[in-house]
Order: structure tokens, then sequence, then C-alpha cells
């Protein structure tokens, strides 16, 4: 990627994020304003390279539900209700939602550990049911926990065991996730002994030991700390960048909007909105500049700019329509003396997307 | 209903009828186990341990019998080293209630009635008494360890060494001598019974027998069990119609039973002597002549079915 | 043999044959072999990291060195209480572990949710159970060895120690002891698909209260009858008889009284009861795999 000359100075002076899906970046990742070199700017949508799925279906759910009944509630409660999602092959699908939509509940049907009340599910084009599946699958559960007794090495020779590998093949795979995770300096530590990031690191080497097809990941950051999280995230897009199909489930929407490809919102059981970001969020309808170091005076002359919506406290709107017309902005910005600090193109946050899809099903509870 | 689902309740269902069935098996080889399937001792067995420290309770009531029993037969240990003899009664039968195969515990309490409160007893009645139960303690223990030649063999000591029964007590020795750890002994004492009573009408029988077993010449043990077979066997032969010796020989067992320290007053109530008012020894029963002094002698009640001992020949006439 | 003996183990053989022979189970039952062992290993490693495991074993071995400090007692006395109390603490702790152990073997994967990471891969839930029943026999045969080991070892050292009076020998019985021992071992497997077949359907305390109170009914048996023959109201009579009927007979493996008392072992009813006890193992286990392929993880 070429070196833009215009964010020379503004990478010495503040936080910007290079973009392409291996992810180089530097410290933690922010919520928001990824984006990549500029050149790709305009083409992208919201900065992010956007995978585009090769079209088979891998997993199919087909009015999928599952109702809880005990002799307290002998209506029952409904954790997944009439659920229909399908993921492809390659792409990287998030179910999000809020504590109790039932994304866990879902993952855990999928899997064979709970069973459904009605509907199907149908993975590899093969039942649920069907135990092959499973040979297929890596499941990250959340808050993995392993045997404490044992360390990383140990555990993931008993889990390359249940696949039936030889002690040669078992060997090799556990040295090749070791190294995947990072984990290799820490193989015979036990796993009490871990810290919290390394236990998800361990519990992702076990869910890749066969080298699955399907990668199923429950909360994969949760209780991380932020480099943790940043650490979890780039497997995960190694992961991707592999072939991997993931379904991944998650509330943490930075985590989100920064690997999955499609993304559906679950609330009370039931899928309220599925798309692509793009999708769902709509097109960004203006880029921002954000500069300092211009007066009033010389503000003017930036506002000025034809394709200039406004200025407000150094940030600098340019609409849509417009956006063939930044160069010359900048071009003015830098003219009239303003340092260029940021470049964006805002589009409405996951979280925004989550909350009015959430108003439409439930105004109450959006409140 | 599914087809899986209805699979797995026939499943269910096939199982729960392997499981009964095999309810029968279980009770039938339980009760073949006579160590564990007691149901009518088990109730008494809870009484008797009240007299035994707490871990023994506990141990009892654990299924752990034998290992109660044991700690009561430390306790009992302890009471006779004490000196308390008439305490040691209650702790011996809660050992012998808790484990029944202990034989050593049976021939101690057995014993120890027969025997030792026995002795220490003051007037007929309570000596009668103690005799009585000693016998009764070790037809208990015969009866639970019908297996055991020990056990068999110490009733039969007691009846003939203590209650002077010697019929009985025969009967119990070649009960003991049937068994093949039996020792050479018991088959000596079998004729013995009848030596001390010239009841040669089973004596010779005896000595046939006796001199049948334990024949190996490589034992030490049976080449002398032959030697004194064999020579009271021709003894006998030898003197079978000498009245010196029936004499002697009734002397002698009364002389025995004087060192045994066995009171002649006795004999009042015994099924088989007679107290002879004129020497004060006793004589076998149903001979109207003392068989020491020769005198007259009244006869007492005699005990039904008891055969009567050999009469004395009618020409001894002196001591 | 007995003919019903006989008829079960036909059964057995039948539904074994049938199982291998149909078409659409027989790879399952071949996969279903080093899947359980593989499960098996890791439970037995996990209770060797046990440190509780370890110290109750050290325990008892300290127990089994002390019983030797009877030296006032004639050696026909010793060796009796050695060997009863002996066979009493292997009884004991071992019953004790095989409770602990196979109580928190499925419910503590449960509640860790470790057990996830296992379903999700291609493991049956049956396999699942088995390989627990295997890996918690594995470890108890381990601890019941080693305990029985340890007093063969402390009855042979007494032995050579002790000098036989004419009348009292020491008479350390060994090869009853063992198979006293080994008997002991076979009431615990039976305890312990028991109490996995209990586990599958409930709570970590629950599945411990219910162990205690069938292996004291279990040892009660003949209590249980007799109570039973004397009830007087029909309901407890009826609710006796089926406690008695129903509660596996551990004490068809007790041959603890015979061998303390150097009384003759009937082997034979002791193999007959190992032969039941694995058949009635082998159902729990099945009713087990029911239980829990049903149950929502």
């Amino acid at each position: 990627m070429q070196e833009n000359p215009y964010l020379l100075d503004t990478r010495i002076s503040g936080p910007i994020y290079w973009c392409d899906s291996g992810g180089k970046g530097t410290g933690s990742s922010p919520a928001f304003g990824r984006h990549s070199g500029i050149g790709d700017f305009v083409s992208k949508h919201g900065g992010r390279r956007q995978r585009v799925a090769s079209g088979e279906i891998v997993l199919q759910t087909d009015g999928l539900t599952k109702v809880y009944r005990s002799l307290f509630t002998p209506v029952g409660v409904k954790a997944v209700d009439d659920l229909n999602l399908s993921v492809r092959r390659g792409e990287t699908y998030s179910i999000v939602g809020p504590n109790g939509s039932g994304k866990t509940t879902t993952l855990k049907i999928l899997l064979g550990l709970i069973f459904p009340t009605a509907g199907s599910a149908t993975i590899f084009d093969k039942s649920i049911a069907d135990l092959s599946v499973r040979g297929q699958i890596g499941f990250l559960p959340e808050d993995a926990y392993l045997y404490d007794v044992f360390n990383g090495e140990e555990l993931l020779d008993f889990y390359a065991g249940l696949f039936g590998y030889s002690k040669r093949r078992r060997k090799e795979l556990v040295d090749e996730l070791l190294s995947l995770v990072g984990m290799q300096a820490n193989r015979k530590v036990p796993f009490r002994e871990c810290s919290k990031g390394m236990r998800q690191r361990l519990a992702l080497a076990q869910a890749l030991v066969n080298d699955p097809e399907l990668l199923i990941l429950d909360e994969p950051t949760s209780g991380l700390d932020p480099a943790g999280r940043h650490q979890m995230t780039r497997l995960i897009l190694e992961l991707k960048r592999r072939g991997k199909t993931i379904l991944l489930c998650s509330h943490f929407l930075a985590e989100v909007e920064e690997v999955c490809d499609r993304v559906g919102i679950m609330y009370r059981g039931r899928l309220v909105a599925e798309g692509t970001l793009s999708e769902l969020a709509g097109e960004p309808t203006e880029i921002v500049v954000t500069t300092s170091g211009i007066d009033a005076m010389r503000a003017e002359q930036i506002t000025s700019h034809s394709g200039v919506l406004g200025m407000d406290d150094g940030v600098v709107r340019i609409g849509h329509e417009s956006a063939g017309e930044l160069w010359s902005v900048l071009e003015t910005i830098h003219r009239a003396g303003g340092k260029i600090l940021e470049v964006r193109r805002p589009r409405p946050s996951l979280q925004d997307v989550f909350v009015r899809a959430i108003r439409q099903d439930a105004p109450e509870e959006a409140q | 209903m599914s087809s899986g689902r209805s699979r797995k309740l026939i499943l269910g269902f096939l199982m729960v009828g392997i499981l009964l069935m095999l309810v029968p098996v279980q009770d039938r080889i339980h009760r073949a186990r006579p160590q564990v399937f007691d149901p009518d001792r088990k109730i008494k067995r809870v009484s008797a341990i009240s007299v035994g420290p707490t871990p023994a309770v506990i141990a009892a009531l654990g299924g752990f019998r034998t290992v109660a029993a044991d700690l009561l037969w430390l306790k009992a240990e302890r009471v006779w080293d004490g000196g308390s003899w008439w305490a040691m009664l209650p702790i011996l039968d809660a050992v012998t209630e808790l484990d029944p195969q202990f034989v050593l515990a049976w021939q101690v309490y057995g014993w120890h009635a027969a025997y030792n409160l026995h002795a220490e007893s003051e007037t007929i009645v309570d000596k009668r008494y103690w005799l009585d139960r000693g016998v009764t303690i070790l037809e208990k223990a015969v009866e639970a360890n019908p297996d055991n030649w020990e056990m068999i063999f110490e009733l039969g000591w007691t009846l003939y060494d203590r209650a002077h029964e010697p019929w009985r007590a025969s009967e119990y020795f070649y009960r003991a001598d049937q068994f093949p750890g039996a020792k050479s002994y018991v088959s000596r004492l079998y004729y013995r019974c009848f030596e001390g009573v010239l009841d040669f009408e089973r004596l010779f029988p005896a000595l046939e027998y006796a001199k049948g077993r334990h024949t190996d010449p490589n034992v030490s043990d049976d080449v002398q069990h032959q030697v004194i077979a064999n020579r009271d066997y021709d003894w006998w032969v030898q003197h079978k119609d000498d009245p010196q010796e029936h004499r002697r020989q009734i002397v002698l067992e009364n002389t025995k039973r004087a060192e045994r320290s066995v009171p002649f007053y006795l004999y009042p109530d015994d099924p088989y002597w007679q107290v002879c008012p004129i020497c004060g020894l006793p004589s076998p029963k149903g001979s109207d002549v003392c068989s020491v002094c020769g005198a007259p002698v009244k006869q007492l009640s005699e005990r039904a079915g008891r055969p009567s001992p050999a009469s004395i020949p009618p020409d001894r006439t002196e001591l | 043999m007995n003919p019903q003996l006989a008829f079960l183990i036909g059964l057995f053989i039948v539904i074994v044959a049938l199982v291998l022979t149909r078409r659409q189970w027989a790879p399952a039952a071949v996969h279903a072999v080093p899947s359980v062992w593989r499960i098996a290993k890791i439970t037995v490693a996990e209770a060797r990291r046990r440190r509780v495991i370890q110290a109750v074993v050290i325990l008892v071995v300290l127990i089994l060195i002390s019983m030797t400090f009877f030296s006032y007692l004639s050696p026909q006395e010793q060796s009796r209480m050695l060997i009863s109390g002996g066979l009493a603490a292997i009884t004991v702790f071992g019953i004790l572990l095989a409770i602990f152990i196979a109580a928190f073997l499925i419910p503590q994967e449960l509640e860790s949710r470790t057990v996830y990471a296992i379903l999700a891969k291609p493991v049956r839930r049956f396999e699942f159970v088995l390989g627990k029943y295997v890996g918690a026999l594995i470890i108890l045969a381990a601890i019941v060895a080693t305990m029985t080991v340890v007093l063969v070892g402390v009855l042979m050292l007494q032995d050579s120690l002790v000098q036989d009076l004419p009348d009292s020998a020491f008479n350390p019985n060994l090869k009853g002891v063992v198979f006293a021992a080994i008997m002991n071992y076979f009431a615990i497997a039976v305890l312990t698909g028991l109490i996995i077949l209990i586990s599958t359907v409930a709570s970590t305390t629950m599945t411990v209260i219910s162990a205690f109170i069938i292996w004291a009914v279990g040892s009660l048996q003949s209590t249980i009858s007799d109570l039973a023959a004397h009830a007087e109201l029909p309901v407890t009579k009826a609710l006796l008889t089926v406690v008695y009927l129903i509660v596996p007979k551990l004490e068809n493996f007790d041959f603890r009284n015979e061998v303390s008392n150097f009384v003759p072992i009937s082997y034979g009813t002791g193999w007959e009861a190992v032969i039941q006890g694995i058949g009635y193992t082998a159902v729990v286990l099945i009713l087990a795999s029911i239980f829990f392929n049903d149950r929502q993880v």
C-alpha cells in the first residue's frame, strides 16, 4: 500500500490505523474510525475491505425454536423463537444481542448440547443430530473452561486424541496450534495458572484441533482486557484469512464491526435484523476531516469551499456527493496552515443500528 | 412420538426388566451366604452392642460387625485383666452375637461359664446353673459353626471333663473327628469316654475306630497316636474281665474328678452317677452296688433313654 | 451354575451379538472403544493430580501400618485383628473414595462446563458416560490395589516378627485377604455404576447423599429383610421389601468375616456375585446413557 504523504505528519502525532484483513495496527483498536489507506478510501465502504462469500450455505436454521418449560412456568419461556438464519462458506457471521436474547442458546442447539422444541437446522447439509457434523466444527464456548489441572500441551493432546489422531500427528498439531495462538512459551503452564487471555487462546486452540471448516465462537473476547481482545481479534481475522467460516456470538459491537461480514441482531429469541454492516447501517452521508491549527479567518477559506458542508471546532464536514472534491478541500486546509489529524467516513455505528432495531421491535424496552 | 424416543423407551423398559430379573439372582446368592444373611440374629445384635464402646456401636451399625467384635474383644481382655469376671459375660455375649464365627470368643465364653464361674459359685444350684449355661453356650457355638471341629471338640471336652456326661461327649468327639483337620487326641478321647464308665459294649468299637485313624507312618503325631491307641486296646483286651482293674479305673476316674475340684455333692442331680453313702465316692448309676466299695446303693432317678453302665462283676466284694 | 444366572449370561451374549452384527450399530460400537478409552484416560489423569485422593490413600496406608501395635495379644488374635481391621479400612475408604470420585465425575463436568468442549466434538453421550465410568474403575482399582498390597505386606512382616505359640499361630491368610479385597473392589464397581446413574439426573449433593444411603442399605440388607418380616404396617412392610429387593446387595461381595475367622470361603458364590454384578452394572450404565442422552447441558 502506498504511503500517503499527507498523512505523514499526522501519523506521528496521533493514532492512525491501517486496515487490511491482517489488521496491522498499533495499540488497541478503538470503537470506530478504522480505515484503510486514503487511496482506497472512496471505493471501500466504511473504509473496510468487504469479503464476498462464496455462495454455498454451510449452516441453515429453519424455524428453530426453543421453549424452556418448568413446573413454575408451564407456558414456557421462549429462548429462541422461529429462528431462520444461514451462513455461507467463507463468511464471518455474527449474532449480536443483549444478554438473554438467545445467542448462546442458538449455538448450543446447533452443537447438540441442548435440543430444539421445534424447527430444524443443518450444517454442511446434514442434520445437527448427525454426529459426523461435529468432526467439521470447532466450538469455543463462552468463558471457556477446560480441565484446570492440565497444561496447554496436555489439553490439546487430549482433544486431538478425541479425533483419533496418531501420536505423531497429535504432537505436530499441538505445536502448530500453540504457535498459532502464541502459547508456545507457556505450553507447560497449568490451565488454572493461566491468565484469562491465555485461557481464551488455549480454548480457541482446542476449537481448531480438527482444522474445522466451521468455527463457532461464543463471546470469544468476553472478560479480556483490551490487549487480550486485540490479540483474540487478530487471531479470528487470521482464521478468516485462511478461509474458515465463522459463526460468532458477541455483545461487543466493536469486535463485531472489525471481523464480521454479516450480522444478525437477536432480541428476545428472534432475529430482528440481518445483513452486512453497510446494509444495516446504510450508506455514509458525509466525510469528516478533523483538523487543528486553523484560526477563524482561515476557517472561512475552508467553509467557503464548494464541497464543504460546515466546520465546527476544527471538524470539517464534506458531503458524500462531493467526495470527488476531497483532495481539493485537503489542499485548501493545508494552504490555510491547518494540520490534518483524521479523515473518516462515519456511518451509523452498529450500536446505533442495534438500538434502532430493538426500538422497532420493542419501543418501550429500547428506552 | 418419534421413533427415536419410542426406541429409547423400549430400551429403558428392557433395562428395568433385566434389573428386576437380577433381583432374585442377587437374593439367592445372598441367602447362600450364612456369613452375611442371618435375619434372625440381626435384631438381637443391635441390642447386644450396647455394652460396647462407641466405636464398636458405630462399626456394628455400619455393617462392620467383625471390627465391632474385635473392639469388644479388646474390652473383654481389659475387663479380664481387671478381674471383673462377671462383667465379662455380657461383653462376650455381644462379641459372639456380632461375630458367631469368632471361635476363640465362643471357647472363652463357654469355658468362662463352665469353669471359672462354676468354680466361683458357692451353692450347688449356682454351680449347676453355670455348668449348664456353659454347655448351652457351647451348643449355640456349635450351631453357629457346624463345620469347625475345634468348636465341636470344645463342647465335647466340656461335657466330658466338666459336666461328666461321657455319652453326650462321645457323640461330639466322634463328630469332631470326622473333619479332616481334627487332631489325633480327639479320637482317643472318644474311646476314653467309655473307659471311665466301663461301657465295654462301646469301648471296643471305639478303640477299633481310633486305631483306624491317623495311620500315616511319616507323621510323628500319627505314629504316637497309633502307639497309644494300640496300647490301650491291648490293655483293655487283657483287663476286660479284671474286677481289680475295673475298680482301679473307677477310682482313677474319681480321683481325676477330685483333682478337677468337682465336689461330690454335685452328684445328687447327676444323671449318670450316684454317690455311695458308705464310701462317699460316686459310681455309675443303674447298678445296685457301689462299684468302689461294693456296698448296696439306693437307686436314684435315672435319665430316660440313657444306656446303663456295665454292671460290676459279681465276685468283687472287697475294696 | 444356577439356571437363572445362566439365562442372564445367555441374554447378555445375545444382546452383545445383536449390537455388533447390526450394520448401523457395529461402527458405533467400534468407534466407541477409542473414545471411551481417551475419556477414561483423562479422567484418571485428572484424579491423579487431585491431592485429596493421594492424601486419603496415604492416610489409609498409615492406618494399616499402625494396626500392628497389638503385641499383647496372642498370635491368633493378632492375625485376626490385623485382617479384620485392615479389610475394614480398605472397605470403608474404598467406598468413601468411590462415592466422592463417582458423584463428582459428571456433575462436576456439567457445573464447570468442561463438558461443552467434549460434547461439541464427535463424541457420543454414552461414550462420555462409559468413559467416565471406566476411568473411575481404573482409579479405584489402583487405590484398592495399593491398600491391599500394603495390608499383605504388613501381614507378611508381622508373620515374620511374631513368634507362634504351641496353641496359637499367626495366620496371615493371604489368599483370603486378596480374595476379600478383590470382591470388595467389585462391590465398589457396582456402587460406582449406580452413583453415575444417579449423577446423570441429580446434582452433586443429591448424588452424594443417595450414594451414602445406598451403601448403608446395601450393607444392612439382612436387617432390612428382618425388619420387613417383622413390620406391622403393610405400607412399611411393602416399602422395606421394595428397598430390600431394589438396592444392590453389596453384602454378596463381603467376605471379610470368613477371611477374619479363617472359615473356608465359597469362591463359587463370590464369582456368581461378580457375574450378576457385571450384568447389573451394564444395565445401570445403559440407563445412565439413556438419561444423559436426553440431558440438556
